[in-house]
């Protein structure tokens, strides 16, 4: 399986059911599969802000959500994140393709890309990164941990991951 | 213009409310909102300014209720991109109403963008909104609400109306935790 089918089925078999994304050319295959699937509900958003308020809205409503996105758009979610999911308890999973990390190609990347561990930090968002296709039974506990607490939790896949 | 301020016309919209789940957005919205008819079924956001519409969005798209949203005209304009995904998505049980006062009335009433030529009526039309009515007379309001809260189309409604705030309201005595619990009791899920 490639690493694309790894991290789709892991995160289904997590029970995510609602997700938004903001695209990014690491995360085209995963983008297609969730169009694909019948049994979930997958919206693109504008930008991330909009992606953190519409699945707020899907948790209220018993939904399982998750944004799939570029480390980029962090910094565009950040009021939302703290005074929306953070503020109220409610947990959304960000499914993050790290740009920027070692293998990246193009230089104007790094700035966000070390800049968003930081970010996630100062934001009160637990990150974890996956270096490797093998590393992604540890989200399990990650994500039932962040619902049962009612907190966010952020997964950052690194080039290394991508090309495993 | 309707010749109304928002409390004003959040008094009419709430009159036709029953069972609908109401999103409100930040500020002395909810603060008039909640002296007008708190329920449990309203959302107040105490935060994340320009949300209220996303909010709104994921929650019609996530339950078979009715849902309507209470929004303003600087927080559309702040998550303007949002039109495009409510339009993309244009959920049956979504109702969209921006009061418009054409300024931010929380901050101290600077006039806004829509004091001068923007027009979010336009907007929403332009992101294929199926249904989007501007309302600029105070008897159209409630025919409008109504209308739009029996359809099963998503409807967006611009009500203008004039500055000024609702006598007596306060900070809001409920916090988050207990906001979002008695909320999602409502919702059912």
């Amino acid at each position: 399986m490639t690493p694309t089918d790894q991290l789709y089925q892991r995160l289904r078999s997590n029970g995510l059911d609602f997700f938004a994304s903001v695209p990014c050319k690491l995360l085209d295959g995963l983008l297609k599969r969730l169009g694909d699937d019948d049994d979930i509900i997958y919206t693109p958003v504008s930008r991330e802000e909009d992606g953190v308020g519409v699945l707020a809205g899907a948790y209220m409503a018993g939904r399982r959500p998750a944004l799939v996105m570029q480390n980029s758009g962090f910094g565009n979610s950040v009021n939302a994140v703290c005074s929306l999911l953070n503020y109220y308890g409610v947990p959304v999973i960000f499914v993050i393709s790290h740009r920027g990390s070692p293998g990246e190609p193009v230089a104007a990347q790094n700035v966000m890309g070390d800049a968003v561990a930081g970010i996630m930090a100062a934001s009160g968002v637990r990150a974890v990164s996956i270096g490797h296709p093998d590393q992604l039974q540890q989200i399990d506990a990650e994500i039932t941990a962040a619902f049962a607490e009612g907190r966010s939790l952020g997964l950052l896949l690194p080039f290394s991951f991508w090309e495993a | 213009m309707t010749g109304l301020m928002r409390y004003q016309i959040f008094e009419k919209i709430m009159d036709r409310i029953t069972d609908e789940l109401v999103i409100c957005t930040i500020g002395q919205p909810c603060q008039e909102l909640f002296k007008i008819k708190d329920r449990p079924g309203n959302f107040y956001m105490l935060g994340s300014m320009g949300m209220a519409s996303s909010i709104g969005l994921g929650l019609a798209m996530s339950t078979g209720k009715k849902v309507v949203v209470l929004d303003g005209d600087s927080a559309n304009v702040m998550n303007m991109g949002a039109f495009a995904t409510m339009g993309f998505n244009a959920p049956g049980n979504l109702v969209h109403i921006i009061v418009d006062n054409e300024a931010n009335g929380s901050t101290g009433f600077q006039p806004s963008f829509t004091a001068r030529n923007v027009r979010l009526d336009q907007v929403a039309k332009g992101c294929s909104i199926p249904n989007v009515t501007l309302v600029d007379r105070a008897d159209d309001i409630s025919p409008a609400v109504a209308k739009a809260l029996a359809a099963d189309e998503m409807h967006t409604l611009v009500i203008k109306a004039e500055i000024g705030l609702m006598p007596g309201i306060d900070l809001l005595p409920i916090g988050p935790d207990d906001i979002r619990d008695r909320f999602m009791e409502a919702v059912g899920a």
